[in-house]
């Protein structure tokens, strides 16, 4: 049963995620109205969208620098032959993670919580996968070659290898990109709907009259969208778990010391699901106060969310340990010495950076009152979103620079190039993700409207009441 | 750089008409570089010469005094690779670093073009016509003026018919005879040998004794002949247990010092006392007291001295009583009846006969600053450079009226002259040397002259032809044909002789009697402080020669590995007193002057001592040089010792920090093993006990009834599996199933090599078991033996001749800053970032000594691609780059190569290196290969570009040209029947390659030693580098007679 509770007070009982609710919102005129309000352009999105591409033509610039005049302007200092770019393909990766999480696995849990951030997660997974994407082409060498990778028929009967782990990558993505756009497109087509019958530009209505595949509404329609969302969400699911574990074996199936472990697939999994949540907030929480939708993403949902955060931080923690106890365990000194190397001795900073990030901070969220304050929310999702760059350093970099002849042990700094690649990375999601927002819903319409009491739709508009 | 060469740039490439080595001695014939025909395309196709087929001249070297002998590879009429004449007596197909980068002086892109004359402040190129005629008026004017008895020649020493014929010229003009000049060489050694034995180089034979001890005489790095006394050495060490023990008495221990079993830490200048003690002259509490050591090790040393017949004691060191100690060492060696033994005069070298010191510099240096020289003629040699400030030289020499230079390259001294009229690089030109007594090492032009050079022999002969008083005396054309009339037997035993390089007999024209010598004068006395310096020459760059060579720049020094840079040695418990980390600047200041340079802490130097390498600071000589560190004379006043040697070391000097700190540039990551057995040794004593049967051996059928792990298998044999201090406890042993199978396969490969290759399956794809090659039946493998291996890195400047590996350490070749496009230019900026691209680098450990105490031991290991037989790289390529080969060579394709880099991060050994810039790319920045350094490269080789990775190919197409040779020949592939560039050049014979599968090769044999061992065997890579293990003899404190390894 629904609770109907309204809020009485600072604190309150735990509310079942599958049971939250929106009780502000009263009829599904208001949700349009509001929703759609969404979608008209303001001075300060264009200011957005005039950071984030000045930050992707830094990445750009960059990169064209680097194709010209060679990699080595990047940081790397042999053996250290991977850095910042893996590390920040492994990045966005994770963060893409979370929104087929968020709209697969919990709708199919019917966990109530994802209602209203289930559309921004996606969206930012379908980003974050692109921006991934990049990086790996942005790595290599010859990245006008980096179609090699993908086994195509060829007159000279070359074939990629598929022992790589980096070919399975190659179809690990590829797969996950497509079916998390498939998915968030077959999500908003009620949605488009919804807009084209709003919108009074003819060639916007055009726009979405083809993208909303003529949508009637009616209960044909509607069963036959329930059943291709349900088996989509099915399909997807465990690609959630798949695709991460796929990325986790560009380390684990390497005997570099610290890499090779099989506790990798699940704590990468985990891993990415924390920092997906994390950039969920990052991106979800100013949105709800800018656009004063905090009666549709309320306290209880952010609540919800940060639960989930707490679980995942601490598995993730728990992974941490387990591979300081394994290290200890196999008994093999040069991953003994790696470890210690990690933690105590070169790498000491990058390593407790991520392990206060990561473990130390989101302890706190075992405060209901912290996990309902949406100021420190936010703080922590950008530390969390810093620890979880500085776990995939602390995997890449140090292994790397630690290996087994000692003769070959090194260090690395990032450089310029590194940086501004780095940036424009942030600067490629996020304009591809402003763009989004005013284009398309970024709550889902149809899912708010069915999750308000009938009771309420049925009474007559007040509007204007938040 | 004031220096303006033409713009004509490089000749085409022509074709050369020089005698060939591969045979016939026929095309003697019309041997004229006239008219020279550009050769390709061909018109007429020149004999013998194939396109894309490799010549052979036999030459000598001229990198150093030894002369050695030298094959010089080239390719269509360019010079590609030089290497050991196996023929020579002296080096006996051996060839040092140094001589291997001969090539790149060869060419050097800052060579002068064409003749350069003086205008104003700037030396200007201009035509042969021009500068001859400014030549000969000079000469005439000196002739007419009648002071031509005041001019002086000074030329870089060498042996051979070019001294007298120099000096008869010079008669000719009434000039006297020249300067023999050689900045590094040994001459309180050369003196003190002179006076004891009677020749200046006696031959020093390691084999035969029981104990060697060294007096400071760096016999590894630069003392002497140092190829010949390496092979010498190498195979004295070899023997394992009965191995001559080996004593360095020195207050640095350089990479002789390294190979030696105990260190004796003497004070510098205090050595003679401890020869003192040893002759019984004093007491060993006195001499201890002197040398700071304990008494201990000079009783032991005495004791081992008495029981040890024969030894063998050398001695060397610039100190200032450098000859009183040579001739003392000398003498002891009398007395121990140690000559004719392992000191035999009688098979001496005559490389170091009639060299002028010093002195002789330095008494030059007041007559032209007096003005009493009205010209002078410089031929090779960089005075300017090589001598102290204190001596004034550079500007005195300044003073002269008329200075001219015969060197090719705008060194210090060059830079200085008044009109320059190029040499010919020794590779492209005549000459002959005396290397022993009894014969004549030929040189001959490998190519056409690179660029508008001339012979200086040819350029005399031409300027007495031009006189008319003088012209009757050389009636022969040119230095070649002065030779070979006077050749005996004529030009037909000329021609035969040529095509082996050596031959019995006496040189043209027998050396001058050399230079009396002026008076040596002691240094100074006076200056103060704590510390003392030593100066030495560097092994790789000599007396700075070396310098603008970038395969030397780029060579590590075998001791501090550190590469373009200057450093300075200090103790590290001093340093640490001082608060001083690797790094940081020091400056050490002298009574005569002071350098700043980064510190090195180094266990090896007393910590009273600090130590400084000659051979960078230079202020000209090219590109490569210019602007490299510091030059350590600039510390060092003028002084000399008995021989007229500069005195480098044992100036008291004070150390203090100074402003800065500049990151080393060093190839070392860590120097210590952390106990992961890469550099494995095995104590003298239990050689004997190392289990014969090697488990690497067993049959592959064998391997499912023994499931004991390697350690218990050989345990319950009631042996030691795996002696020494990394063998034992540390080590993982590798699964018990995996073992190798026969011919060092692999066990696990699923492919050629591997279980899975049968060869009677249908199933073979691209590769039948029938091949004509035979590729399936072969495993490559190699083997390098640790109780040979001294360090000294020869393979790797062979391994970057031979592969075109790009040289990275230019200040141009560094990466950018910001984005404004300030780069990094500090020199060696990439190296800093570990981005060297040696594909075969030597590891120097360090063992002991972590509190701080002399009682350390190094070891070296050439570590290259292990080419797995389970290759962790190969799994891992996405685009299979890198494969397995069925003749067990790990391969990379280049084309193919997308730059993952993915197979460099699973490489255990991590001997793959990438592409970071476009190093073979002309247009690129990086470029390593100014023209005409890439006329040197190697024709069978790709030259990578930007994005991809490379690595050690076991010289990959040697092998092919082999078999295919032998496949045309219609005959099978016969043992040891070619070799790979580092085992061709190494000069202690450590590296042996071959097919591992097949009995008649000498790998064969030797992966089956018991002190073979993988390095990181226990990931099982099976990998086909089979590393013998070190020998170590008793160190210090060690009895002599029992077993056991610190």
């Amino acid at each position: 049963m629904a609770t109907m509770a309204e809020p009485v007070g600072p604190m309150r009982p735990n509310i079942a995620s599958a049971d939250i609710q929106v009780p502000a919102i009263k009829d599904f005129e208001q949700v349009d109205r509001e929703i759609g309000g969404t979608l008209s352009p303001t001075k300060a999105w264009f200011m957005g969208l005039g950071v984030a591409m000045t930050c992707l033509g830094i990445g750009i610039a960059a990169w064209t620098f680097q194709i010209y005049a060679g990699l080595g302007n990047a940081g790397y200092a042999p053996p250290v032959m991977w850095g910042v770019y893996i590390i920040t393909f492994v990045f966005w990766v994770g963060i893409g993670h979370a929104g087929t999480l968020i709209s697969a696995i919990l709708y199919l849990f019917r966990a109530g919580f994802r209602t209203t951030i289930y559309r921004a997660a996606e969206a930012m997974t379908v980003f974050a996968v692109m921006t991934a994407g990049l990086f790996p082409i942005i790595h290599i060498g010859r990245p006008w070659k980096f179609f090699w990778l993908i086994p195509y028929p060829n007159w000279r009967l070359l074939w990629s290898n598929f022992k790589s782990p980096l070919v399975w990558d190659v179809f690990a993505i590829s797969t996950y990109l497509t079916i998390s756009t498939t998915f968030l497109y077959i999500g908003l087509i009620p949605d488009i709907a919804v807009i084209r019958d709003r919108e009074k530009n003819p060639t916007r209505r055009f726009i979405y009259s083809i993208l909303s595949l003529g949508w009637k509404n009616t209960d044909r329609e509607w069963r036959h969208f329930t059943r291709a969302y349900l088996f989509l969400a099915a399909f997807s699911t465990p690609l959630v778990l798949s695709v991460h574990s796929v990325v986790s074996f560009d380390f684990a199936m390497a005997l570099t010391p610290g890499w090779h472990a099989t506790i990798f697939p699940p704590y990468f999994v985990a891993g990415a699901i924390f920092s997906g949540f994390a950039m969920v907030w990052t991106i979800i929480i100013p949105l709800r106060k800018w656009w004063r939708l905090e009666h549709y993403v309320t306290l209880n949902h952010l609540d919800a969310t940060a639960k989930t955060v707490l679980f995942t931080s601490m598995v993730v923690g728990c992974a941490y340990l387990v591979e300081f106890w394994v290290a200890w365990y196999s008994g093999v000194k040069p991953e003994q010495e790696y470890f210690w190397n990690r933690v105590f001795g070169q790498w000491w900073w990058a390593a407790w950076i991520m392990l206060i990030c990561n473990t130390i901070l989101p302890l706190s969220l075992f405060s209901q009152k912290l996990r309902r304050n949406t100021a420190w929310l936010f703080i922590l999702s950008i530390f969390i979103n810093l620890g979880m760059w500085f776990e995939r350093f602390v995997i890449v970099v140090p292994s790397l620079s630690h290996e087994f002849e000692p003769w070959q042990w090194t260090s690395y700094t990032p450089s310029w190039i590194d940086v501004s690649l780095l940036i424009g990375s942030f600067g490629w999601f996020f304009m591809w993700f402003l763009l989004f927002i005013k284009q398309l819903p970024i709550m889902a319409i149809i899912e708010v409207k069915e999750i308000i009491p009938p009771r309420r739709a049925a009474a007559p508009a007040h509007g204007g009441h938040h | 750089m004031t220096f303006e060469t033409g713009s004509a740039g490089v000749k085409r490439r022509a074709f050369l008409k020089v005698l060939g080595a591969t045979g016939a001695a026929s095309t003697l014939v019309g041997c004229d570089t006239d008219g020279i025909q550009h050769l390709i395309p061909y018109v007429v196709s020149p004999d013998q010469t194939v396109p894309g087929v490799s010549n052979y001249y036999a030459s000598t070297c001229r990198e150093c005094a030894a002369a050695c002998g030298i094959l010089v590879e080239t390719r269509d009429g360019r010079a590609i690779k030089v290497e050991g004449n196996p023929a020579h007596p002296v080096n006996k197909g051996a060839l040092c670093g140094r001589g291997q980068a001969a090539l790149q002086g060869l060419y050097n892109p800052d060579r002068f073009r064409s003749p350069m004359m003086r205008e104003g402040t700037a030396l200007k190129a201009t035509t042969w016509e021009r500068a001859m005629a400014a030549f000969t008026q000079k000469l005439g004017e000196a002739k007419a003026r009648g002071d031509a008895a005041k001019a002086v020649f000074l030329n870089q020493h060498e042996i051979g018919s070019f001294p007298a014929f120099l000096d008869q010229w010079l008669a000719a003009y009434g000039m006297p005879a020249h300067y023999s000049v050689d900045a590094e060489a040994d001459l309180p050694s050369i003196a003190a040998h002179k006076q004891v034995y009677g020749v200046a180089w006696p031959m020093f034979d390691f084999g035969k004794a029981a104990l060697v001890v060294s007096f400071g005489a760096d016999f590894l790095d630069h003392w002497g002949m140092s190829v010949p006394q390496q092979l010498s050495w190498a195979d004295a060490r070899a023997r394992a247990d009965k191995a001559p023990r080996f004593v360095y008495v020195g207050a640095r221990r350089s990479l002789t010092g390294l190979n030696a079993d105990e260190w004796i830490a003497a004070k510098p200048g205090s050595e003679a006392q401890v020869v003192a003690f040893l002759r019984g002259a004093t007491s060993a509490t006195a001499a201890a007291a002197a040398a700071g050591v304990p008494e201990a090790q000079l009783t032991r040393l005495a004791a081992g001295l008495k029981a040890a017949k024969p030894s063998l004691l050398l001695a060397g060191g610039f100190g200032a009583m450098a000859t009183e100690l040579c001739v003392a060492v000398a003498e002891l060696n009398k007395s121990l009846g140690n000559v004719g033994v392992t000191v035999r005069p009688a098979e001496g070298a005559t490389g170091f006969d009639r060299v002028a010191g010093a002195a002789d510099l330095r008494d030059l240096a007041d007559r032209m600053k007096a003005g009493g020289v009205p010209m002078i003629m410089v031929r090779g040699a960089n005075p300017a450079y090589a001598m102290p400030k204190a001596s004034g030289f550079a500007e005195a020499f300044a003073k002269v009226p008329f200075k001219v230079s015969f060197s090719s390259y705008p060194d210090e001294t060059t830079e200085l002259c008044d009109l320059v009229l190029p040499d010919h690089h020794p590779l492209e030109q005549w000459g002959d040397a005396d290397a022993t007594a009894a014969m004549v090492s030929l040189q001959q032009p490998a190519m056409e002259p690179v660029f508008e050079t001339r012979a200086t022999s040819d350029v005399l002969i031409a300027a007495a032809q031009a006189d008319a008083a003088s012209a009757a005396r050389y009636p022969q054309k040119d230095y070649r044909s002065w030779l070979v009339s006077r050749f005996p037997g004529g030009a037909a035993a000329f021609g035969k002789a040529l095509a082996k390089g050596v031959v019995a007999g006496k040189p043209a024209l027998a050396g001058p009697a050399g230079r009396s010598g002026a008076a040596a004068r002691a240094p100074a006395a006076g200056g103060s402080g704590d510390f003392t310096l030593v100066v030495f020459p560097s092994p790789v760059l000599g007396d700075g020669r070396g310098a603008n060579k970038p395969w030397l720049q780029e060579l590590p020094d075998p001791v501090s590995k550190v590469c373009w840079q200057s450093w300075i040695e200090i103790h590290p418990l001093t340093a640490r007193r001082m608060g001083v980390q690797g790094g940081d600047h020091l400056t050490v200041t002298t009574a005569a002057g002071s350098v700043t340079a980064p510190a090195w802490p180094y266990l090896g130097v007393r910590e009273d001592v600090v130590a400084v390498a000659l051979g960078q600071g230079h202020t000209s000589y090219g590109r490569y040089a210019r602007g490299v560190g510091v030059n350590a004379l600039d510390a060092i006043g003028a002084g000399e010792d008995r021989s007229g040697s500069l005195v480098l070391s044992g100036l008291k000097c004070t150390v203090g920090r100074a402003a800065g700190h500049s990151d080393l540039v060093t190839t070392e990551g860590s120097a210590r093993q952390h106990g992961r057995g890469i550099a494995q040794a095995v104590a003298a004593a239990d050689v004997g006990k190392l289990e014969k049967v090697s488990l690497r051996e067993e049959p592959m059928e064998a391997k499912a009834g023994e499931a004991a792990p390697a350690g218990e298998h050989a345990a319950a044999r009631g042996v030691t599996p795996l002696v020494g201090p990394f063998g034992g406890e540390n080590r993982v042993a590798g699964n018990p199933d995996t073992r190798f199978g026969k011919g060092l396969r692999s066990p696990v490969a699923a492919d050629a090599q591997g279980q899975l290759a049968d060869l009677q399956s249908k199933d073979k794809g691209m590769y039948a078991a029938d091949h004509p090659l035979g590729m399936a039946k072969r495993r490559w493998a190699m083997t390098i033996d640790l109780a040979r291996c001294t360090g000294c890195s020869a393979c790797v400047t062979a391994c970057y001749a031979e592969n075109n590996i790009p040289t990275v350490g230019a200040p141009w070749q560094g990466r950018t800053l910001n984005p404004m496009g300030g780069y990094d230019d500090r020199p060696g900026a990439n190296i800093l970032k570990g981005r060297e691209m040696a594909w075969l680098r030597l590891e120097r450990y360090f063992e002991g000594g972590e509190a701080g105490e002399a009682d350390f031991e190094a070891r070296f290991v050439p570590m290259m691609c292990q080419h797995c037989g389970n290759a962790p790289c190969e799994p891992v390529c996405p685009v299979y780059a890198t494969y397995h080969a069925p003749d067990g060579l790990n391969v990379q394709v280049y084309n193919r190569c997308v730059g993952t880099r993915y197979c460099s991060n699973n490489c255990p050994y991590k001997v793959r290196y990438f592409n970071w810039f476009g190093f073979g790319e002309p247009d690129r920045r990086q470029y390593a290969f100014p023209e005409p350094l890439n006329w040197q490269l190697n024709p069978d080789v790709t030259v990578r570009g930007k994005g991809v990775m490379e690595k050690c190919t076991f010289c990959v197409q040697r092998i092919r040209e082999a078999e295919h040779r032998a496949a045309l020949d219609h005959k099978p592939l016969e043992g040891d029947s070619f070799t790979v560039a580092c085992a061709q050049a190494c000069p202690s014979r450590a590296i042996t390659f071959g097919d591992a599968a097949d009995d008649s090769w000498s790998v064969a044999k030797l992966a089956a030693d018991p002190r073979g061992y993988h390095v990181l065997e226990e990931l099982n890579t099976y990998s086909a580098v089979v590393y013998l293990r070190k020998v170590n003899h008793p160190g210090a404190g060690q009895a002599t007679a029992a077993a056991g390894e610190h």
